[in-house]
């Protein structure tokens, strides 16, 4: 269980983070005067600094509000849910990267069915292999839109 | 009536058979979306503008704006039947559309919400033919400085009228810009903020920051709160529809009141979802049967949908006229603009007559396709619904991040998506504004620009901003809006200092 609170401060540090980052990036190019007008960091530097301003004024409001902010920000049953539905799509991603986007939606699609859906295996299957060839003839064929491809499809001879 | 030359010629654009049936397309590909949980106008656009980069602009113009107006239909169906608003602006439909079904007249609540969404857009649609040639002309005049008030103008309006913490629009704002910063230097030419990453030598795509933030961010929040669909089953009667058109000019004031709000908040950046809780809420003050509300009063659908419809068309305006985006939906297209190698501003009523008042002329007909085509559709979109989620769910993700893929072919991109799903995801329960993140991604460029060219002409010289009457009123109602929540605060305490403390 995760209360508002601790989300607050976190989300502020990660903001606060990248805003720093912005600073830091920037500082890299100049941030001051140069023959063409301001350098390029100038621009990316306040804004990084507002960012991380900003984010600082969210932590002080969330601190000074704390009392407000006791509210659960996640149960232990909403984590849950949202965690089965994010590992997936993160290996969905992981799988795209490796064995092309068209394998990884079959693999991904049957798996959910399966596995979340309760369908039966063969049904969950061949659901997932028809909606990657619907994809393929929608992109490829009707669009020419290529997508990302794995070796299957270099096995295939579909480039 | 200079204007109404240009309309009329501009219809003769749009009145092809191949644009009525991209019209046709594109309002039934933004039903499904604005009916299925996740997918929005803003990531429905995101996701079909890489489809069209082949495509010649006005065409596709019209394809992605008949999207947009079909999603803003499909939103305000869902809100209806299921009490499930599927856009933020459709939320305030469910108070009493909702009810209405309930009580056995969905058909009464369906046909007021589409007709007085489509009165609020043929209003917005008025007002663009109306103002945007004499909006683009006093436009020309504006040089850097100019321009650089407009948008910080744009941005001040998100602190000062926005609901959200101001701090947290800032954050969402900067980091908006931050982002944009990445890659290529417009000015220089040369690469920054790469942090010795090859993938990010080419920047990141606003197209990705949309799928991410509202599609797959979304998603996350749906899956959370236990998606469960309490349909109700709609058949659209024949006979229904038409006794519903004729009890509409009853409600003459509320749709005039709710259009003329919805007009206001579509050409500031207040947005369509602003809009129409705004004008809910006056329509429940002013109205004479206030204890109706909330249990299905028919007033209570036709103030929020005649101010969502109408703030989402006007939004196009200062996108058209001035560059800056009144929405979320309209920066995505205005993102499109650029990249079919057109300058939205004035200049574009100059060079591109045709492409402006084709896009113009199709909004007239693009509406008018959306309302007979969303009353004729309806049960076969209520019926998608049914479809169990553990499909839908799935088949949502792979569309966005194909859709992501799609952009630029960068594998990159996927995590990228995947990272900005997780950060919308946040954001969203944190109560993080997300549409001041999307302008500034698109104007980030822009509005450097114009911020470092002001500074060259005046040599480094802030008072630039001052330096002449139109520049300075811009700044000055920018810097009033920005810092309208700090003087509300101080007005507060000081007009009531017992009350404060009482509560602190």
């Amino acid at each position: 269980m995760i209360s508002r609170y601790t989300a607050e401060v976190g989300t502020a540090t990660l903001t606060a983070g990248l805003g720093l980052a912005a600073v830091v990036g920037a500082l890299e190019f100049g941030i001051g005067w140069g023959d063409a007008g301001p350098e390029p960091g100038a621009f990316p530097f306040y804004i990084g600094l507002l960012v991380v301003a900003a984010s600082v004024g969210t932590l002080i409001q969330a601190t000074v509000g704390r009392r407000g902010l006791q509210s659960v920000f996640l149960h232990r049953e909403e984590a849950k849910r949202v965690a089965s539905f994010f590992l997936p799509m993160l290996a969905f991603v992981v799988v795209a990267r490796l064995l092309g986007l068209y394998v990884a939606t079959a693999l991904y699609l049957s798996f959910v069915m399966w596995v979340q859906g309760k369908y039966r295996f063969v049904i969950a299957v061949a659901s997932g292999i028809a909606a990657a060839v619907i994809f393929y003839f929608v992109l490829e064929v009707a669009f020419q839109v290529p997508l990302l491809k794995g070796p299957l499809e270099a096995a295939l001879g579909l480039y | 009536m200079e204007n109404f030359a240009s309309l009329l010629h501009g219809f003769g654009v749009a009145l092809t058979t191949y644009h009525v049936m991209l019209m046709m397309v594109g309002v039934l590909l933004g039903i499904l979306v604005g009916v299925l949980p996740g997918l929005g106008a803003p990531n429905g656009v995101s996701l079909l503008l890489p489809l069209t980069f082949t495509m010649d602009p006005v065409a596709a113009i019209i394809l992605l704006t008949s999207m947009y107006w079909g999603a803003l239909f499909g939103g305000s169906t869902t809100s209806i039947l299921f009490n499930i608003p599927g856009e933020p602006s459709s939320v305030a439909t469910t108070f009493d559309g909702y009810p209405m079904a309930r009580q056995g007249h969905a058909t009464q609540a369906l046909t007021l919400a589409f007709l007085s969404a489509g009165f609020g857009a043929l209003v917005g649609v008025i007002l663009i033919t109306v103002l945007s040639t004499w909006v683009a002309k006093f436009a020309l005049r504006f040089s850097s400085p100019e321009y650089f008030a407009v948008y910080f103008l744009a941005f001040a309006s998100f602190i000062g009228l926005g609901a959200a913490s101001p701090f947290k629009t800032v954050v969402s704002m900067g980091l908006g810009f931050a982002f944009a910063a990445v890659g290529m230097d417009t000015v220089s030419g040369g690469l920054r903020l790469t942090y010795g990453f090859n993938e990010l030598l080419s920047g990141i795509s606003f197209l990705i920051a949309v799928i991410g933030l509202f599609g797959i961010g979304e998603l996350m929040l749906t899956m959370e709160e236990g998606l469960r669909f309490d349909g109700i089953r709609a058949r659209v009667k024949v006979r229904d529809v038409f006794k519903t058109i004729a009890t509409l000019p009853r409600y003459w004031v509320t749709l005039l009141r709710s259009a003329a709000i919805g007009c206001w908040m579509g050409i500031t950046p207040g947005g369509p979802t602003a809009a129409s809780f705004m004008s809910y809420g006056l329509a429940k003050r002013l109205s004479r049967r206030k204890d109706g509300f909330g249990q299905g009063e028919p007033e209570g659908v036709v103030a929020p949908e005649t101010a969502d419809h109408a703030a989402g068309s006007s939004a196009i305006l200062p996108m058209l006229a001035l560059g800056v985006p009144g929405s979320a939906t309209a920066a995505v297209m205005m993102g499109g603009l650029m990249i079919w190698g057109l300058n939205p501003g004035p200049m574009l009523f100059v060079e591109r007559p045709d492409f402006v008042w084709g896009l113009i002329a199709s909004m007239y007909l693009g509406n008018i396709v959306a309302v007979l085509m969303v009353l004729a559709t309806i049960p076969l979109f209520a019926s998608i619904l049914r479809i169990p989620f553990a499909i839908i769910g799935p088949v949502i993700v792979v569309v966005c991040f194909i859709g992501a893929y799609t952009v630029a072919g960068r594998p990159f991109d996927l995590w990228l998506a995947l990272a900005f799903g997780v950060v919308g995801y946040l954001f969203k329960k944190l109560d993080y504004p997300i549409a001041p993140l999307v302008l500034a991604m698109v104007l980030g460029d822009k509005a450097e620009d114009a911020f470092r060219q002001s500074m060259i002409m005046s040599r480094g010289s802030l008072s630039i901003f001052w330096s002449n009457g139109l520049v300075a009123t811009l700044m000055l109602i920018g810097i009033a809006l920005a810092l309208g929540p700090l003087l509300s605060i101080v007005l507060s305490r000081l007009v009531k200092p017992k009350a404060s403390s009482a509560v602190a």
